[in-house]
């Protein structure tokens, strides 16, 4: 075997090698377009007799996510995938997890909505991964991968912070990443933990309960206010932790520009381009990437906007994230938006006219 | 002989089982409950998996059977359960795992996962109390509600025009080929309390088997929401439901199903 293992393949197909690759325990989903290959490549790679990762393909989103509620409570590996509607169905579950603090990984490839709308990709689901979704006051870890490569990778990094903060994590991608092809280089693979490292490494996981030791009992339900305000004062503790610790974003071209285009995932490759073309007639703009959606990087946009003139957010919704651009620019220089909507995609050419507009 | 002489180990002919713990009950006085759980207390004690059991809780009544019974639990969104427990038994085969839910959570809103678990033959039980009723929310029409039956969502007695049919739901489950044992049970009388012992270890024990899926339906009473004494409820139960919920085995083919 090569020692490094370069392949072509698709970003959906590239989160289901590194969900076996990394010691993934479970996967548990349900088929919707447009991320029916991660569920098809596991079944095909019948990773439970090599690794002895489960794979089960559940009856409903619903099923799906609290699978991986029952799974990730035993202290294992545990994930789902699924795309927009899906990832809406799975709302309830996801609340569940945060409450009970459990680590999970979900993979949302999104679609444009609203309602059933459309199999082609968009960025429309920012709000609802970033912003809630279900309900009470709780946070996710929220990746944006750009290329099949960050989707191979961050099946490996959000697990870890899942398991770092005890809290679900969730790769926010789009059928763009998903079914591109793209060179990747397959992360390093990792054993799968033992039943005994697990109860070790989770000693709070419900797993069968050991003489000796106290019933572990996994829940978010306490009907005392009292103790519950408690237990919600614990969890803003900890999500200001991780906004504190967990930032990641990437900087292109950055150090000389006057503007700058701030754009995740595949809308980031688009202002790449955009941002090549526009240099090329003298423009000097540069490229923010959140790279973590949640916790967004405030810092880094509130340090961009006492450095360039204007921001342009480059998404393909109606615009979402400019809502957090503009938090963190506070009124210091102009933001605008730009977007496509229900399956369209913008092209780096209408990036450049916005630009203009925004310059003007 | 005063009652200090009486109480004395070599005279103890009856104890609470170990797993059941001191916590007060939050059961109403004559409910089904409490029994249904020092019986699934003492199972798992003599088949000497205390440390190997994982229950899933759910949402109603028995919502908080993980503060009784001292083994791991994990409390399950409404109707869950059996999603939860799939999950747990296929990631940690050799642990019992089982779900502990009532009609509303498994009979309604939790459909879906109850058939799909069963009919995966998923190795776990499902304990299902029966109380034709909503307890928890105060009393409301619940999907086993009989018709003609009163409650606060069906004030004037169930009506097939307005509200659909009781769902039997153990008849369902044994046509489905993922289930090994499928039965009817109660725990009104000593010897109604002896026979469900026995059906919840014979469901445990082809758990662990690995026979398939188990379904123990305990016919149960809510006096609180029937609005009747805890004596008069038994006495409504054998009369009214067990004439239409009928008890004993449904469907047994663990024994040749090796």
């Amino acid at each position: 075997m090569a020692e490094r293992e370069i392949t072509l393949m698709k970003g959906n197909e590239a989160i289901a090698h590194a969900a076996i690759r990394c010691g993934c325990d479970g996967y548990f989903g349900y088929p919707i377009t447009p991320q029916s290959e991660v569920l098809e490549t596991l079944a095909e790679q019948k990773p439970w007799e090599t690794t002895g990762m489960v794979v089960l393909q559940a009856e409903s989103e619903t099923s799906s996510i609290n699978m991986v509620y029952g799974g990730a409570a035993t202290g294992k590996k545990v994930m789902t995938s699924s795309s927009s509607p899906g990832i809406s169905l799975m709302q309830e579950g996801i609340s569940y997890l945060a409450g009970a603090e459990l680590p999970c990984l979900v993979v949302n490839v999104s679609r444009g909505g609203p309602g059933l709308g459309t199999i082609q990709p968009s960025q429309a689901d920012y709000f609802q991964s970033c912003k809630g979704g279900g309900h009470g006051d709780y946070r996710l870890i929220v990746l944006a991968p750009s290329s099949v490569q960050e989707m191979a990778d961050f099946v490996y990094l959000a697990f870890e912070l899942a398991f770092k903060y005890r809290n679900p994590a969730m790769i926010l991608t789009d059928g763009v990443i998903g079914q591109m092809m793209e060179k990747v280089e397959l992360p390093p693979f990792k054993a799968r933990r033992t039943e005994k490292e697990i109860i070790e490494q989770c000693p709070w996981a419900a797993n069968g309960r050991p003489a000796g030791r106290k019933p572990n009992i996994i829940t978010s339900l306490e009907l005392d206010p009292a103790v519950m305000e408690e237990i919600n004062i614990r969890l803003q503790k900890k999500y200001a932790q991780i906004q504190e610790n967990e930032v990641r974003v990437e900087e292109f071209m950055l150090e000389d520009a006057e503007y700058a285009i701030v754009a995740f995932g595949s809308a980031a490759r688009i202002a790449k381009k955009a941002i090549e073309m526009a240099r090329e007639e003298g423009i000097k703009v540069g490229l923010l990437r959140p790279i973590t959606l949640w916790p967004f990087p405030i810092k880094e946009v509130e340090a961009l906007s006492k450095k360039v003139k204007g921001i342009l957010s480059l998404e393909i919704n109606a615009g979402q994230m400019v809502e957090d651009i503009r938090l963190a620019v506070n009124g210091r220089i102009p933001v605008s938006h730009y977007g496509r909507l229900g399956g369209i995609i913008p092209a780096p050419d209408e990036a450049v006219v916005e630009l203009k507009k925004l310059i003007k | 002989m005063d009652i200090k002489e009486i109480m004395q180990p070599e005279n103890l002919v009856y104890k609470k089982p170990e797993l059941l713990n001191d916590t007060a009950m939050h059961y109403c006085p004559g409910c089904s409950h409490g029994v249904v759980h020092k019986l699934i207390s003492e199972v798992i004690a003599e088949m000497g998996m205390e440390n190997k059991t994982v229950g899933v809780s759910p949402v109603g009544c028995a919502v908080f059977a993980y503060k009784y019974i001292d083994i791991d639990w994990e409390e399950a969104a409404h109707g869950r359960a059996p999603a939860l427990a799939s999950a747990v038994k296929r990631l940690w085969p050799d642990r019992l795992v089982f779900t502990y839910q009532g009609d509303g959570d498994l009979a309604c809103i939790g459909t879906a996962e109850t058939i799909h678990a069963l009919n995966r033959g998923e190795n776990i039980t499902i304990v299902f109390v029966n109380n034709a009723i909503y307890g928890m929310t105060g009393g409301q029409m619940a999907p086993t509600t009989l018709m003609g039956m009163k409650t606060a969502t069906c004030p004037y007695g169930r009506d097939a025009k307005l509200h659909g049919y009781p769902l039997k739901v153990a008849d369902i489950a044994a046509s489905l080929e993922g289930t090994c044992y499928v039965t009817r049970q109660s725990v009104h009388t000593v010897g109604a309390i002896n026979k469900a012992k026995r059906a919840l270890r014979k469901a445990f024990e082809y758990s662990m088997q690995g026979k398939g899926s188990s379904l123990v339906e305990m016919v149960s009473t809510c006096n609180s929401g029937w609005k009747l004494s805890p004596e008069k409820a038994n006495k409504w139960m054998e009369e009214n439901m067990f004439p239409f919920y009928n008890l004993g085995d449904i469907k047994d083919t663990g024994a040749n199903n090796q």
